[in-house]
């Protein structure tokens, strides 16, 4: 057990205790107080562990999908508690921090043996274009999570037909992943001398950014508001996870090592 | 103008863009490996290029013909001034593309260290240039993996230096509209061979290849170069540095193989009475992805635009939802 192992086991405590704090608060004010106050202190574990991650490897965190994964849970997690102070509705807190504790999860489980370790990069990683690719990729799943936490939410619930909160997010998201979607293929070209392969990271993505421009096109011109606006939002956020897991973990291709 | 107004209309356009997205996921599951240049596919995105054309047109005199409505408020015009780029250009993107597939050219070449290649040899161009290798050597980190591949190349035009240029991953030589890029490296071995009376003579091998002999019915195979060479292990390098470097042949008469052994550098090998090999050295070769692509700009262009676009009309100052789909309503 390295501290930094110690230091994820902290921070997937701190966010299930959160997540189990809102769901069993059923609306008591002091269990809601208590349980953001979990996820806030969960955020600055997160923080710490990220610091301590760069000062490991002298580099930003962002080159395997350890570090991939801890970026996205703490901006994921950031975005909700902003998202909470600045509404005043804690309705989707248990949703996207229940989402937070999952994504740790899938570090401990899926690549322990990259917690505690730094190799160096290898030539093809070392790109100003990679660090900026891969900054706007992990804003955007970050937004979609917190999207689609947001329309679970709704969905079961049922009520408000407000989705204006729902329709920003995905938009600020939608505008990282397509930054993200050229940024990436920009590095690809000074790399590989091709910008586009179709390798199945880069055709999933496509997918995923498909989807949320039909999202945003019905949305803004076919007045879609509705639960088949939300089904939409949370497919996106399925087919996000699957570019991440499904094609590392399912599917062979040029990013297997991301 | 019913045909016209359905080929340009955004619905259609969101249909094909659905179909895009449905043909993409199963294509790439079920042939990833030739799904996406099979025409079917091909024409999907003819029919979104055509149909997207035709809309950023629309827009965009729409755009114009509204012009002095527009200015008047000035984040009406900033948003629409981003869709119109953004938009368009994702146009540029699918012409750029287009052009590559039908003008461009990539291909693979290897270049030993001291040769010289003539382009149009390998890749049609206008204004034909040499390429030539220097020296081709690795960095490597403290672990002994490579850190950075570096080839030292000079573009000689009509015998002359025309530029200098190391060229390593993520950093391409471009020159006159041809790009190489750093793909891959390999090496090639000196071998000076004793057969008999006869003088010795040197041999260039390549990994795999057979030496045959006039004074033994005996073959060599020269079967690896293994640069960090650890008996432990065995056939594989221990890192990419030449801390043991070895040679690691065979031995055959006819078929059967005689012996396998793992040679040092500049030690001579008996195969057989009055016949002997010798490993002098090994010479890297580069391994160079050298590309012509018509089409660059406006796919550069056009993720410029793209990005710029989807920054300016969803980050931008939100007008009211009222007054901007009232600009474009068709
Ligand atoms: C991959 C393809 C496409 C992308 C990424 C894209 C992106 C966008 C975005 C981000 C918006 C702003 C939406 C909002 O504010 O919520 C938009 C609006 C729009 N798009 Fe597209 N679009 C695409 C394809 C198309 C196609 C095929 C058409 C029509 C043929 C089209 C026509 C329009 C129109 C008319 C608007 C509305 C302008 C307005 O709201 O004032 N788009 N598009």
């Amino acid at each position: 057990m390295t501290t930094e192992h110690r230091m994820i086991d902290i921070v997937l405590v701190l966010y299930a205790a959160a997540a189990a704090g809102y769901f069993i608060s059923g609306g008591q004010r002091w269990l809601g107080k208590v349980s953001f106050w979990l996820a806030s202190i969960g955020l600055a574990a997160n923080l710490i562990a990220l610091v301590n991650r760069v000062s490991l490897s002298g580099r930003l965190p962002l080159s395997n999908g350890y570090e991939f994964l801890l970026s996205f849970t703490f901006i994921t997690v950031l975005m909700y508690l902003l998202y909470e102070i600045l509404s005043e509705n804690k309705k989707a807190s248990g949703v996207v921090m229940l989402m937070g504790t999952l994504l740790i999860t899938a570090i401990i489980v899926l690549m322990p043996q990259q917690i505690g370790e730094t190799t160096p990069l290898m030539p093809a990683l070392k790109s100003p274009w990679l660090t900026v690719h891969v900054i706007t990729a992990i804003i955007a799943y970050s937004a979609f999570t917190l999207a689609a936490g947001l329309a679970i939410i709704q969905l079961r619930n049922a009520i408000s037909t407000d989705d204006s909160a729902i329709y920003k997010i995905v938009s600020a998201g939608f505008a990282m992943l397509s930054l993200s979607i050229v940024l990436g293929a920009i590095w690809a070209e000074q790399v590989w001398g091709s910008y586009w392969t179709w390798d199945p990271k880069e055709t999933w993505a496509l997918v995923t950014w498909i989807i949320y421009a039909i999202y945003l096109h019905l949305h803004r011109q076919r007045g879609w508001r509705g639960n088949n606006a939300r089904i939409l939002v949370i497919i996106g956020f399925l087919l996000v996870l699957f570019t991440f897991f499904g094609v590392n973990y399912l599917l062979p291709g040029l990013h297997s090592y991301a | 103008m019913h045909f016209y107004k359905f080929v340009s209309s955004m619905t259609t356009g969101l249909v094909l863009l659905a179909l895009i997205g449905l043909a993409s996921a199963v294509g790439s599951s079920l042939w990833p490996e030739n799904f996406f240049q099979a025409w079917p596919f091909r024409l999907l995105l003819l029919f979104l290029f055509i149909n997207m054309a035709l809309c950023t047109i629309n827009t965009s005199t729409r755009f114009f013909r509204h012009r002095a409505k527009i200015s008047k408020n000035w984040k009406i015009l900033f948003r629409s001034a981003g869709l119109l780029m953004l938009h368009a250009g994702i146009v540029l993107i699918l012409i750029g593309a287009g052009l590559y597939s039908y003008l461009g050219h990539s291909v693979q070449l290897s270049i030993l260290e001291g040769d010289t290649v003539e382009i149009n040899k390998v890749i049609p161009v206008d204004n034909s240039f040499s390429l030539k290798l220097h020296t081709f050597s690795i960095e490597f980190n403290a672990d002994g993996s490579p850190s950075q591949y570096y080839s030292e190349m000079e573009v000689l035009e009509a015998g002359k230096t025309a530029l200098a240029k190391t060229v390593s991953v993520n950093h391409p030589l471009v020159y006159k509209g041809v790009k190489a890029y750093q793909s891959s490296y390999g090496y090639l071995t000196d071998v000076v061979v004793q057969d008999g009376d006869a003088a010795p003579k040197t041999v260039l091998a390549q990994d795999g290849d057979f030496i045959q002999f006039a004074d033994t019915t005996r073959t060599v195979k020269v079967f690896k170069y293994i640069p960090h060479f650890d008996p432990e292990i065995g056939l594989e390098t221990k890192s990419m540095e030449p801390v043991n470097p070895r040679v690691v042949y065979s031995v055959y008469e006819g078929t059967e193989l005689l012996g396998v052994g793992a040679a040092p550098f500049g030690e001579p090998i008996s195969i057989d009475e009055n016949v002997s090999i010798e490993f002098k050295q090994v010479r890297p070769y580069t391994v160079l992805t050298v590309k012509t692509d018509p089409g660059l700009p406006l796919v550069t262009t056009g993720g410029l635009l793209l990005m710029l676009g989807v920054c300016m009309v969803l980050f931008g100052p939100s007008s009211r939802k009222k007054e901007v789909s009232s600009v474009h309503d068709n």
